[in-house]
């Protein structure tokens, strides 16, 4: 047999074992449901859009169990100080990292997404909208300035529960 | 090529088919634990978006079959798993250029999650499997007649 014979019998014979392990785990990826997490270059047109939602009105949501409020701006400036009780889903997630910030949104109802300014959280709640239907997706409306501007709560520090999120911006 | 010369390629092969079949069987365990995030990593490299799941379920098993393969089959299977090494590493090495060229931040996903960011030097480390798998492939032809 000629050894590139023999070397696409390996590759087959690996890919095959993938296959069927994949499909013998109980929690195994369901490859073609499979949709990448977030991406800050936007969502498909078809997705439905986020609103728009003033400062005042997403603290009136705040501290309620199936909301979930998420900060995309980069590392530093969420240490730095962002709204009480939100988790950090930068734009330069890697991709475990960006998983795992996704999982607290599997019993979401309601997420608000916010940035630095309006512009620059909507395309990740774009993505994010495009790939929770059923989930009612906001912008917060003037991003974190607005929020601050407004004395509403704040908190500073790191993010506790996304302690691998990369620092650095792309 | 003097009997020194020519023992100093032998163990030089050896190392290489050494190194070569191990980091490709710790490479694809590391990877084999959670496809999701396997899927996504591979995703983030925007090369092929499409084939990231299936990449993801069916790269780790290769992996360990090429390494195991280089490790301790036969000299036909092993001169043959060396060839299947070297067609991975180019085409990790075309995603890998792919990324650096168009400057994006992306997690390598080399070994598993958070193994660092894609640069230059992930391209000068898989050049540098690239020949080493290569000498294997050299150095194992004797063998596999």
């Amino acid at each position: 047999m000629p050894t590139v014979i023999r070397a696409i019998v390996l590759v087959v014979a690996g890919a095959a074992l993938g296959l069927a392990g994949n499909a013998a785990r109980p929690h195994g990826l369901r490859v073609a449901a499979f949709a990448p997490p977030t991406e800050c270059s936007g969502a498909e047109a078809s997705a439905p859009s986020p609103t728009v939602m003033s400062p005042t009105e997403a603290s009136s949501l705040c501290g309620q169990p199936n909301v979930v409020i998420a900060d995309t701006r980069p590392a530093n400036a969420f240490a730095e100080g962002h709204v009480a009780g939100a988790v950090h889903l930068p734009c330069d997630a890697g991709g475990s990292s960006a998983v795992e910030a996704l999982s607290h949104f599997s019993h979401a109802h309601t997420i608000v997404v916010y940035g630095g300014s309006t512009e620059e959280a909507r395309p990740v709640a774009e993505a994010l909208q495009h790939r929770h239907p059923d989930v009612k997706v906001a912008v917060l409306d003037g991003g974190f300035a607005a929020w601050s501007s407004a004395g509403l709560a704040c908190a500073s520090g790191p993010c506790d529960e996304c302690k691998n999120t990369k620092a650095a911006n792309p | 090529m003097n009997a020194a010369a020519s023992n100093a390629v032998k163990w030089l092969t050896l190392a290489a088919r050494l190194v070569v079949g191990g980091l490709f069987v710790v490479a694809g365990a590391l990877k084999l634990g959670d496809p999701t995030a396997f899927a996504t990593e591979i995703a983030n490299y925007r090369f092929l978006p499409a084939v990231a799941p299936w990449l993801a379920v069916t790269l780790p098993p290769v992996e360990i079959v090429v390494g195991a393969a280089l490790l301790g089959a036969p000299w036909k299977w092993r001169r043959a798993a060396a060839l299947a090494s070297m067609g991975l590493l180019v085409m990790f090495l075309v995603a890998i250029v792919h990324v650096v060229r168009a400057g994006i931040n992306v997690d390598c996903g080399c070994f598993g999650g958070n193994t660092g960011p894609v640069t230059a030097w992930t391209a000068v480390r898989d050049l540098v499997l690239l020949a080493s798998a290569a000498l294997v492939f050299r150095g194992t032809k004797e063998y596999a007649k």
